[in-house]
């Protein structure tokens, strides 16, 4: 009996060391928000997925630690003098079973991702401006030797566009447009794809060492057929999936993840904490809330929200420090553009598009005297003094959200005595839903950019866009957004940038959105940890140069 | 026999068929939509529901649902691990929640059994009353809040099992997450096998046991236990499936890729997925009938009387 006890003992101890080793050694332990919901590059759509992608897959180009658009499978591009056809030059690179990463592994990718017209379709043919690539992804057409990109040798892809465009280069390191091997994908059983390590193939910095749908909990090793292997500094990631931030804090605090974010609520509570508050690191997530406002004459009264006057009334009335110091609290900006601050910059001059919060103070701002001279100024258009809008906001899109939508009420109440709003909560799926059909008065809601360019924003309010849900519309900058995305200014960079400011003036001017804020991340990183790169836009952690 | 059981099934069957039926049209008619995209255009949408087949008339979708149903094909998440079929995703979930369930099963009866029959045994005493009191305890407490007090002493605290599941250790990080589920099933086990007990040791056969000079463990084990175990039997079959489909909140908070936590992210994901509500949905309702229809048959086996009581009324 005695025996017995001692060699359970022993077992246990030695389980016990086991136990610490997750997040020891040189293996970075990091938390995930949400779970992986695809390693498919062509229907991959959210943050987390993205990422894990990146670390095991490297597209043509890769971004550097400040955003920019570097090689990574491609050495180097060419771009015709019309600025319509990119050829990119591929290195020598393998997959993790051996085979080289060719140019088909891009065209049967890219042909595939037009093919199955999921979410990102649309960078293809919106975005990207590929040619052929409208025609497959609406349905007119299924013959995908249409889309104009093409393989005339092993290490050469040819790509042609319908007009110019500027950031085409950077919209590379986007997982959607990475490449897949085309006999292995073949091989596999329909809807396999992704699903397990032996059914994906890396040839990035990792490789994927364990993972299944829906687990919380998956690794990736360091590749050493890595093209660009010295590089990478760590053995291998672990990830989890960690539903709350308390367990977030507690996983940290022992040790078994080096990489969390914390809620806005302990932050405070972080930096009070000698042994945290060093490890606190905020970051930018790249999307901006706002508030939509439904312009047509079946929502809100009969359309009272189509008066400008009223819109800007309401935005004047919002204290968006109050929203961001007493309820966001994780470091989120207080923003006053409709272009997001420090996510796009200027490539002649490096100044960040929006680095002038004050640039439309006149429309734009926490000032209940002017939300007043507004709102009298409706009153009279609209020859009614009271009114009552819903405001819809989602009930599972961060906890913070309830308390921002209260605040914004308290506010617009204080200052516009006679406006109401009533506040609804719904799954984010509804909102969209309400929103898409037109269905809504007031709806608090965001956007992530997709690429680094002010048109992913400015290019949703142009008449008929599909994210245009207030349905405002403007010939004047109608004009000025397809000059410089299809027009006049798309080979004059500096031309085109002031375009797209003065496009930005017109949607402060008329208050198409309230812009309120931009939202942050609150990171605790284990000290010691050096050089993650975190961007606000398509991959938000890369670790190729990250030192454990 | 024969005939008891053909009627069980066929009942059990058409059960669930109907079940599946009203999920199927609930899910359907929830609000929202099946692809909630900010980037595909209303074609891309169009075009996306036509493949569904999500544009016929619903009577057509049910049979056609049921059809590769029956094929073990679920279709695939709308919202949730697009690409994969939902069959793959939801055969580990379930090797995941059965394995941990099972555990928590037998901890739980094992445990359960003990701490009953030593407050029967102790009728009235101190351990009566403490064997009570901790089952009251374990009807009381919520599973999750038991895990994170295991999770915060013998992971955080005293750093000894795994803070979060781990599927390469699967014993070994399933102690805490079993522990925690069992405390319901050991509770009530273990007050239903005392009061049961209590009876059995009142009643004119144990008493003429005792009469005729039995005493101890004999006479609990043939006589007390056997005859107290088979009302137990029916407050088992449910607990067993509430296990083995996993609770919700334990899989969610220990990072458990089980049935749970597939159902938590289905409903409380950015969007419904209505394919992965439907699926679980289907099998929650198939896992209940089936351990009613064991129980309604093995009620036939051990006791004659409702077999044929049953039969009369068929005659």
């Amino acid at each position: 009996m005695k025996k017995f006890v001692a060699l359970l003992l022993t077992a246990a101890l030695l389980l016990s060391v086991v136990s610490f080793a997750s997040a020891e050694g040189n293996v970075l332990g990091v938390m995930l928000g949400t779970n992986v919901m695809s390693l498919d590059t062509n229907l991959a759509t959210d943050g987390d997925s993205f990422e894990v992608i990146a670390d095991c897959i490297d597209g043509l180009m890769q971004m550097d630690k400040d955003g920019a658009a570097v090689p990574a499978i491609a050495e180097s591009y060419d771009l015709s003098e019309d600025g319509l056809t990119y050829t990119f030059h591929l290195r020598d690179a393998k997959w993790s079973n051996g085979a080289a990463v060719t140019a088909n592994d891009f065209v049967f990718a890219w042909r595939r991702i037009a093919k199955e017209a999921g979410e990102y379709a649309y960078m293809l043919d919106e975005i990207g401006n590929i040619k052929g690539a409208a025609e497959i992804i609406s349905g007119k057409t299924d013959d995908l030797t249409t889309l104009a990109v093409s393989a005339p040798d092993e290490k050469t892809l040819v790509v042609e566009l319908t007009v110019p465009v500027s950031f085409f280069p950077s919209l590379m390191y986007f997982p959607t447009f990475y490449p897949i091997n085309e006999e292995f994908y073949n091989s596999l059983a329909d809807g396999t794809y992704g699903t397990s390590p032996e059914t994906f193939l890396s040839n990035g910095a990792f490789i994927l060492e364990s993972y299944t749908p829906g687990t919380a909990n998956l690794t990736v090793k360091k590749n050493p057929d890595y093209w660009d292997a010295d590089r990478v500094k760590l053995d291998g990631i672990t990830y989890q999936v960690v539903g709350s931030s308390d367990n977030a804090l507690t996983a940290f605090r022992n040790k078994t993840l080096d990489v969390v974010m914390i809620s806005g609520n302990q932050v405070d509570a972080a930096k009070k904490d000698a042994s945290l508050a060093e490890n606190l690191k905020v970051t930018g997530a790249g999307y901006m809330w706002y508030l939509s406002f439904s312009q047509t004459e079946k929502n809100a009264q009969g359309g009272m929200l189509a008066n400008a006057n009223l819109r800007l009334a309401i935005s004047n009335a919002i204290d968006r420090d109050n929203l961001v110091d007493n309820y966001v609290m994780d470091g989120s900006l207080a923003t006053y553009t409709a272009v997001p601050p420090q996510f796009a910059a200027s490539s002649t001059t490096g100044e960040d598009f929006s680095a002038d919060q004050g640039a439309f103070a006149d429309y734009v701002g926490y000032n209940p005297e002017k939300a007043a001279e507004y709102f009298e100024a409706a009153k009279a258009e609209l020859g009614k003094d009271s009114f009552s809008f819903t405001m819809i906001y989602g009930n599972n899109e961060g906890d913070e959200v309830q308390k921002v939508a209260q605040a914004i009420k308290e506010d617009v109440e204080a200052a516009l005595p006679g406006v109401e709003i009533n506040l609804q909560s719904m799954t984010k799926a509804e909102r969209l839903d309400k929103m898409q059909n037109d269905n809504y008065d007031i709806a608090l809601t965001r956007w992530g950019p997709d690429y680094a360019d002010p048109m992913t924003y400015l290019g949703m309010w142009i008449t008929n866009n599909s994210n245009n849900y207030g349905f405002w519309s403007n010939a004047e900058y109608d004009q000025l957004i397809a000059d410089c995305t299809t027009g006049a200014y798309i080979t004059d960079y500096d031309a085109r940038w002031a375009a797209m400011f003065k496009a930005e003036e017109i949607v402060m001017k008329e208050a198409v959105i309230a812009p309120l804020y931009t939202k942050a991340n609150a990171n605790l990183i284990t000290a010691g940890v050096e050089g993650i790169d975190f961007h606000p836009v398509a991959l938000n952690r890369v670790y190729k140069d990250t030192t454990k | 026999m024969i005939k008891y059981t053909l009627k069980r099934v066929g009942m059990a069957v058409l059960t669930l068929l109907i079940i599946t039926f009203l999920l199927f049209v609930l899910v359907r008619i929830m609000p929202g939509n099946p692809f909630p995209s900010e980037r595909m255009s209303a074609e891309q949408i169009a075009n996306k529901r036509a493949e569904m087949g999500l544009d016929d008339p619903i009577l057509t979708q049910f049979f056609r649902y049921l059809g590769n149903a029956l094929h073990g094909d679920f279709g695939k998440g709308t919202s949730l691990y697009y690409g994969a079929p939902i069959s793959t995703v939801l055969s580990t979930a379930i090797s995941n929640s059965f394995r941990i369930g099972g555990l928590a099963v037998l901890w739980g009866s094992l445990v359960g059994l003990v701490l009953g029959i030593t407050a029967a045994l102790h009728r009235g005493k101190f351990l009566d009353g403490f064997c009570t009191v901790v089952s009251i305890l374990g009807v009381c407490v919520p599973s999750y809040v038991f895990l994170i007090f295991l999770q915060y002493t013998f992971a955080f605290k005293i750093p000894f099992f795994p803070y979060f599941f781990d599927s390469s250790r699967f014993l070994f990080s399933s102690v805490i997450p079993a522990l925690s589920l069992s405390l319901f099933t050991t509770s009530t086990i273990a007050r239903f096998t005392r009061n049961e007990m209590v009876e059995v040791f009142d009643s004119d056969y144990v008493r003429l046991a005792e009469a005729k000079g039995m005493y101890g463990r004999g006479l609990v084990m043939k006589h007390v236990l056997r005859n107290a175990l088979i009302p137990i039997v029916t407050v088992l079959a449910p607990l067993i499936v509430d296990l083995l489909t996993g609770a919700l909140v334990v899989e969610k908070i220990y990072g458990i890729n089980g049935i749970g936590k597939l159902m938590v992210d289905a409903i409380a994901g950015e969007g419904i997925d209505y394919n992965y509500v439907l699926a679980l949905g289907i099998l929650y309702s198939a896992l209940y009938i089936g351990i009613m229809l064991l129980v309604d048959l093995l009620y036939g086996v051990l006791d004659p009387r409702i077999r044929v009581s049953s039969g009369k009324k068929e005659a």
